[in-house]
């Protein structure tokens, strides 16, 4: 026994360290890049105007594919935002995925909608469409509703998919808010494209939550008054702006949010479109395209854009926040396997020698080990004496790099997009990251395991979503 | 991320604590052991353990050192960086405030000499300061830029006037000969607002460079500048001309009421994007005596140029291109073939009528029956009436394809 002990602590100090210097690498590196990649962004940007796309008469066409299910207490707010973004030539298909409210009727009451003789062409496959729905009254007139029977987020994606007659998709959650430039900006990477065909573009979400809301638009800018929430701004900003920015110049992004994401119509009709297979539906897709343009032999690019184009509502309580981090794991086990073929595979280039496998061990793994390694060491506790002082130096030092990261990321932010106003926020922000690594890491540790046993025991479902909405001041649209 | 440097923390905790709680607390191993011994087998396998070596007890104060630097790195970068985010934001505050107060007085600044005719051979002691400082003749170049947009004649020349008698011209001239590629553009800015042709040689250079967006700012600025030939630069374009410089381009076009060249004599460059961005503005600016020139593209071997001249001819309702897009349709490619239905759409000519039947009884492709379908109702009475016999077909069931294209909701 004592044996086993020492060969597995042996074990441990020389893997655990190599994935040690890896991580904290990577960290530095991806900061490092990121920041790079942020500074020629913005200044290359600080040229564009992008007022000169919304009336001009090349751009692309775009449908907005809007999911929802049981959203009746802000769909037709939001709605109206959708249709009021700053572009030329989109429709916006919102898609009643067999809502067990009253959505549909809400809908139909605002918008003046009636069925349509639709021949409904199933090129992927998709549940029964039971009508589309089209407005009577001209200002709607890019206006498409769906009403399907309830298939899951990714079925309903792919049968918006289906009735889009456009050239790009941009697909949303019908309850996030976009900014009214959303599109204009997600698009522009469309038409930059050269040699390499872009086939999808990801944009940066932000929290809307304790926000002021007017009209389906972001009137007030506040920092989350819960610490559950506020602690995902800090997530949010560190994974965003310091890790996909890296990622999308380094060619290895494996992941556009599924809350925004803009992509080549044909390319995800070709691929078969999104997954009913998996909860990960959005990094699933994403994978796949990538797989399908390195295996036809076509140049492609994936591109990320910094800028905060979407607004969405967090998680404020444990249960819900809970649920949604078992739903990621499972989704990225579910891709990281489906798609195994990639990992450290030479034929997918960057993608294969380092997106996938830095999912597949920081990612997946870390929580895991990380389990492991914290059951250990309280066996070590119990049966051996660890070494206290340096065990609590080591954790100073992990601690104060932990923190001095997020606060730098809260410097990335502000020397970017400073979207927090009050220095009171950032400050909150701050002592938030403070807090993190003691009342939230532990968590997040916990929901991964949780979201793995889910998975061995065959669970698929994407569990119960509650939303609290948004407090919205202003009133219905009229027919 | 950050919770993943958590798990290192912990990770870290227990090898250590392992190594050294074995050391200290003798955790004694038997050295003729059999694990002891595949122990050391690893060991020489993976080149004596090169990480443990870091942990033995000798080496232990390095260590220490490395962690004691990071925390103490980590402790100080935080307090700066606290420091700088308050102190960027009060500047960054402050800044906008000044900004805004300095630009609406050099307006008024502008305005005044403008307007008074009498005093515009003498630049006033005012306006010359402001243009020996640095900061304050940014802000003074930035308002010229503004307000010669909505300035014309007289007013226009005068402005650029003072512009040469305040030297900003060298300046301006001095960014354009800049190395960094953003004080460039702000130089070629400047002097195509301010018609400046003295560094168009700079411009002309910058056409071909890797820098996507300097290369756009070159191509604009000599679109500005080039009185003679303005569209010069896409005889000798060698990089893919990309949608949104041809947006631009466009743009500027527009919005400064340019002269719009004849597009069709760029229809057989070897550049085949410098192709389909004047397929594009014959499209937009209706040049519709090149039709020959793009029915002749018909036969190109691009497909992205044949699907943008077949989206011309109907945009531009082009009759005598019916039959070439009837003749070329089983040639192409799927997404072709939909373009030229839609184009027979927009053209709605009842020659195609026969076509389009045998198109919806042909194919079996749903997208192309319904767009075939939709050129078909578009044709009037004829169409109508050949709607009315399929609907009442027995050869295929086209009831549900022909409902959904006679809803003028969809």
């Amino acid at each position: 026994m004592q044996h086993i002990f020492n060969i597995l602590g042996w074990f441990l100090s020389n893997i655990v360290l190599i994935i040690t210097i890896m991580i904290f690498s990577a960290y530095v590196l991806l900061a490092i890049f990121s920041a790079i990649t942020l500074r020629i962004y913005l200044r290359k940007n600080s040229y564009v105007d992008y007022n000169s796309l919304i009336l001009a008469p090349l751009t692309p066409s775009i449908s907005v594919v809007a999911p929802a299910y049981n959203e009746s207490k802000t769909i037709v707010e939001n709605i109206r935002a959708l249709l009021s973004l700053y572009y030329n030539n989109f429709e916006v298909i919102v898609i009643n995925d067999g809502s067990t409210d009253d959505s549909l009727e809400k809908v139909i009451k605002a918008y003046d909608l009636e069925k349509v003789n639709y021949f409904f062409d199933y090129r992927i496959p998709c549940k029964r469409i039971r009508g589309v729905y089209k407005s009577k009254n001209r200002s709607f007139h890019n206006l498409t509703f769906i009403d399907k029977l309830n298939g899951g987020k990714a079925d309903a994606l792919n049968a918006g998919i289906n009735v889009s007659g456009k050239e790009l998709i941009c697909s949303i959650d019908v309850d996030s808010i976009m900014e009214p430039d959303a599109l204009l900006k997600m698009v522009k990477p469309f038409l930059e494209e050269t040699d390499s065909k872009v086939i999808g573009t990801g944009g940066v979400l932000r929290i809307a939550n304790s926000c002021d809301i007017q009209g389906g638009r972001i009137k007030r800018i506040h920092l989350p008054k819960r610490f559950l929430a506020r602690v995902q701004v800090l997530e949010y900003t560190r994974a965003f702006l310091m890790g996909r920015m890296a990622w999308s110049r380094l060619d290895g992004l494996l992941l556009i949010s599924g809350a925004l994401g803009m992509f080549d119509r044909e390319t995800v009709i070709k691929c078969g479109g999104y997954s009913t297979a998996t909860v990960g539906e959005d990094m699933e897709l994403v994978v796949r395209m990538r797989r399908y343009m390195v295996e036809q032999g076509k140049k492609y690019k994936i591109i990320y854009i910094p800028d905060p184009l979407c607004w969405t509502e967090v998680p404020s309580t444990h249960r819900v926040l809970g649920r949604q981090r078992n739903r990621w794991t499972r989704g990225t086990v579910e891709t990281l396997f489906k798609h195994k073929k990639i990992f450290l595979n030479p034929r997918y280039k960057k993608f294969g020698m380092l997106g996938y496998p830095y999912w597949f061990f920081f990612e997946w793994l870390a929580p895991i080990i990380e389990f492991f390694a914290l059951v250990f060491f309280i066996f070590l506790i119990i049966f051996g004496s660890p070494n206290w002082p340096f065990a609590i130096l080591l954790f100073a030092f992990v601690y104060t790099f932990a923190v001095s990261l997020s606060v730098w990321a809260i410097l990335f932010e502000e020397m970017t997009y400073h979207k927090y106003e009050k220095k009171r926020d950032v400050l909150k922000l701050i002592g938030t990251a403070f807090l993190e690594p003691f009342l939230f890491h532990p968590l997040t540790v916990v929901w991964a395991i949780k979201g793995n046993w889910d998975y061995l025991r065959g669970k698929r479902g994407w569990g119960k979503m509650d939303r609290e909405g948004f407090s919205d001041s202003s009133s219905p649209p009229g027919k | 991320m950050n919770s993943r440097l958590i798990f290192v923390l912990i990770l870290l905790v227990v090898q250590n604590s392992y190594v050294f709680s074995a050391k200290h607390n003798s955790v004694e191993l038997n050295p003729t052991s059999k694990a002891v011994r595949i122990l050391d087998e690893i060991r020489v396998k993976t080149g004596n353990g090169i990480f443990i070596d870091v942990f033995d007890f000798e080496n232990f104060s390095i260590f220490m050192k490395v962690l004691i630097i990071v925390i103490v790195y980590s402790l100080i970068s935080m307090i700066l960086l606290l420091g700088f985010i308050l102190f960027h934001r009060n500047q960054r505050e402050t800044e906008a405030k000044v900004w805004q107060i300095l630009k609406e007085k050099y307006q008024l600044l502008l305005m005044d000499y403008l307007f008074n005719e009498e005093g515009l051979n003498h630049v006033p002691e005012k306006i010359n300061k402001v243009a020996a400082n640095t900061y304050k003749r940014r802000i003074l170049v930035e308002e010229m830029k503004d307000l010669i947009i909505n300035l014309s004649g007289n007013y226009a020349d005068n402005l650029r006037d003072l512009f040469y008698k305040l030297d900003l011209d060298k300046d301006s001239m001095q960014k354009a000969l800049s190395k960094k590629w953003h004080i460039k553009i702000k130089g070629f800015r400047e002097l195509a607002f301010m018609n400046l042709k003295s560094a168009n040689d700079e411009i002309i250079r910058c056409l071909d460079s890797n820098n996507s967006i300097l290369r756009m700012e070159a191509q604009l600025a000599l679109v500005r500048l080039n009185d003679t030939d303005r569209f010069a630069f896409l005889d000798h374009l060698q990089r893919p001309f990309t949608k949104w410089e041809q947006m631009n381009v466009h743009e500027m076009i527009v919005s400064h009421n340019l002269e719009v060249p004849e597009f069709q004599k760029w229809l057989n460059s070897g550049n085949n994007t410098v192709v389909i961005f004047s397929l594009n503005m014959i499209k937009v600016f209706r040049q519709v005596q090149a039709a020959d020139h793009v029915i002749a593209l018909l036969e190109n071997n691009d497909p992205e140029i044949r699907k943008t001249a077949i989206s011309v001819l109907g945009d531009l309702e082009i009759k005598k291109a019916v039959f070439y897009l009837k003749h070329h349709y089983k040639y192409e490619i799927y997404e072709n073939q939909l373009a030229i239905l839609v184009s027979l759409n927009k053209i709605s000519d009842e020659s195609a009528l026969k076509f389009l039947i045998m198109v919806i009884d042909k194919e079996d492709d749903v997208q192309l029956q319904i767009e075939a379908a939709k050129a078909i109702r578009d044709l009037g009475d004829a169409g109508q009436k050949a709607l009315e016999k399929l609907m009442h077909s027995n050869y295929k069931n086209y009831l549900i394809i022909i409902k959904h294209v006679l809803d003028k909701r969809i």
